[in-house]
């Protein structure tokens, strides 16, 4: 499992070859990433809590998020399972590497179901229609060749890596308006925070997967990558909302 | 914010003199105006000459209503941990919906004179309902929707014994079953009140706690889908309800068992609805990939 500090200095090494990353995208913010003691600090588990009251705006953003994480990672797991059967008749040796995304974004899927059914936040409306897009896309793209699969999975990847990295942001700012007023933050958060982390670091390792085999040497790269960010960036948008 | 409130405290108190039986409310206030109007003046006093006292009426003791809340009535996330939303009717507001509620509903029903013996009891004056925005009855019925609404949880758990050992489907013909209930001491008027909610300008609201209904009740039957079924479910569970709602108030059996299996049959037949659809999306989803696999292996690069 490589280190989150080495995923982002490979996405940052990447914005130099090529595509702007995520780093290039918020050149302004502080880092998301935890510094290395510890991501929060050790809160006194019995007394009871002084926590804040959500208010509206902040359950609509909540609700945003974990809908479109839950239709994202929907999209992510359908896009593997149509890539693998295609990729792997022209190359068995990647087997390995398709399973372990495939399994890491299933469970991905399942910490997200399982947040929904928790939070009761109603699920995206167009999930028929993102199980078809995404399938066609997986689908497509695997059947173009190995390149064009990686550069797909390199497209989904950034954005989904960027959108994760925001939502982080908002949370955390979030977070320290509360304990800027004095009041608790509870495990409910600091937990959607770090599993928010895991799961962008591990989206991140996709993107560095991706990268080491070939996705760069897809034909024609700038139109593949742009195309799917504009497409997953459209999706993203409309997931918040529907 | 002084001057309306002063036009409004004139077309009040004009009213004292047809109460109970006028209808004619200003039709233009929207709900923030009138949460507004409650607490910019004390609704136990009446100003004997609106006009002229307008700029003194900051100086009155202001009512012990919380500050004026957005009208809460989508549900979006859900915390475990966090408090819960406040209410979208203040204290005052519940004191005299809840008083209506209990002393006079079983026998006035859902009307204006009931809200204004309500606010007597609580030695208000008559004008007191007028406060309730541009439909009193309309808003009477919503806190009716509501309180059932929230209160089913705490039902639920005192009826957890039966709860327990039920299925998922169980567990929702009971839980509608114990909602349905709560409409028994008002059921003699509980058409008059649905014809109210029916009107255009309230079926927003009554939709609205319709959907949130059914959602509380899967939400305490434990359903834990996320997929596209989360929507059919619900929809189809607001309807039985509402149909079962509906054979309710004609129902005259013992204890309102003929309801209870109108209930069971409705449920049963979306269930069978829902179980073939299941059954043709499984095939088709079954014969699809087959037939996909089956090209994969002549060697088609699909």
């Amino acid at each position: 499992m490589a280190s989150p500090r080495r995923l982002l200095r490979t996405a940052r090494q990447l914005t130099s070859i090529k595509t702007p990353l995520l780093t290039s995208q918020f050149p302004r913010h502080v880092s998301t990433t935890p510094s290395p003691p510890s991501p929060s600090p050790p809160s006194p588990p019995l007394p009871p809590k002084n926590l804040k009251p959500l208010t509206e705006s902040q359950r609509e953003m909540l609700s945003s998020f974990l809908r479109v994480n839950q239709a994202g990672e929907l999209a992510a797991t359908l896009i593997y399972t149509a890539q693998t059967p295609p990729i792997l008749a022209r190359e068995p040796h990647l087997r390995p590497l398709m399973k372990h995304m495939y399994d890491q974004e299933a469970d991905h899927l399942r910490v997200f179901n399982s947040l929904i059914a928790k939070h009761r936040v109603r699920p995206t409306a167009l999930y028929p229609l993102w199980s078809v897009l995404a399938t066609g896309l997986g689908w497509s793209t695997a059947v173009m060749g190995k390149e064009a699969a990686m550069a797909c999975t390199e497209a989904v990847e950034t954005e989904i890596g960027g959108h994760y990295n925001a939502q982080i942001r908002e949370l955390l700012k979030m977070v320290s308006e509360w304990e800027a007023e004095g009041y608790d933050v509870g495990e409910e958060f600091t937990e959607l925070i770090s599993t928010l982390r895991r799961i962008r670091d591990e989206e991140l390792e996709h993107l560095d997967h991706a990268v080491e085999h070939d996705a760069q040497k897809a034909e024609p790269h700038w139109l593949l990558t742009g195309v799917i960010r504009a497409g997953c960036r459209g999706a993203i948008w409309v997931s918040e909302r529907v | 914010m002084a001057s309306p409130a002063a036009v409004n405290c004139s077309g009040a108190a004009r009213r004292i003199l047809l109460l109970p039986t006028t209808t004619t409310q200003p039709a233009t206030r929207s709900f923030p105006g009138r949460l507004s109007a409650v607490t910019s003046r004390p609704i136990t006093t009446l100003p004997s000459t609106p006009r002229t006292k307008s700029k003194s009426t900051p100086k009155t003791q202001p009512p012990t209503t919380p500050p004026p809340q957005p009208l809460q009535t989508r549900r979006t996330y859900h915390s475990t941990t966090h408090p819960p939303p406040p209410s979208p009717f203040t204290q005052a507001e519940t004191t005299l919906l809840t008083s209506a509620l209990t002393s006079h509903i079983p026998t006035h029903g859902f009307t204006l004179p009931s809200l204004t013996l309500a606010a007597r009891d609580l030695s208000l004056l008559d004008i007191s309902p007028s406060f309730l925005g541009p439909s009193p009855v309309a808003r009477l019925i919503h806190f009716h929707l509501y309180t059932t609404r929230t209160t089913l949880p705490s039902l639920a758990s005192q009826h957890s014994d039966l709860l327990s050992g039920l299925s998922v489907s169980g567990k929702i013909e009971l839980l509608t079953w114990l909602r349905l209930k709560q409409n028994e001491p008002i059921i003699q008027h509980w058409q008059q009140a649905l014809a109210v909610m029916a009107q255009p300008s309230q079926v927003p609201v009554a939709v609205r706690e319709l959907a949130m209904l059914a959602d509380e009740i899967y939400y305490l039957a434990g359903d834990k889908s996320v997929d596209p079924s989360w929507y059919t479910k619900r929809a189809a569970l607001s309807g039985i309800y509402a149909a079962a709602e509906l054979f309710m108030t004609t129902d005259k059996s013992e204890g309102f068992q003929e309801t209870r299996r109108f209930l069971r049959r409705r449920l049963q037949e979306a269930e069978e609805l829902g179980g073939a659809v299941r059954s043709v999306g499984e095939w088709v989803g079954f014969t699809a990939s087959a037939g996909v696999n089956v090209l994969r292996s002549k060697g088609v690069r699909i």
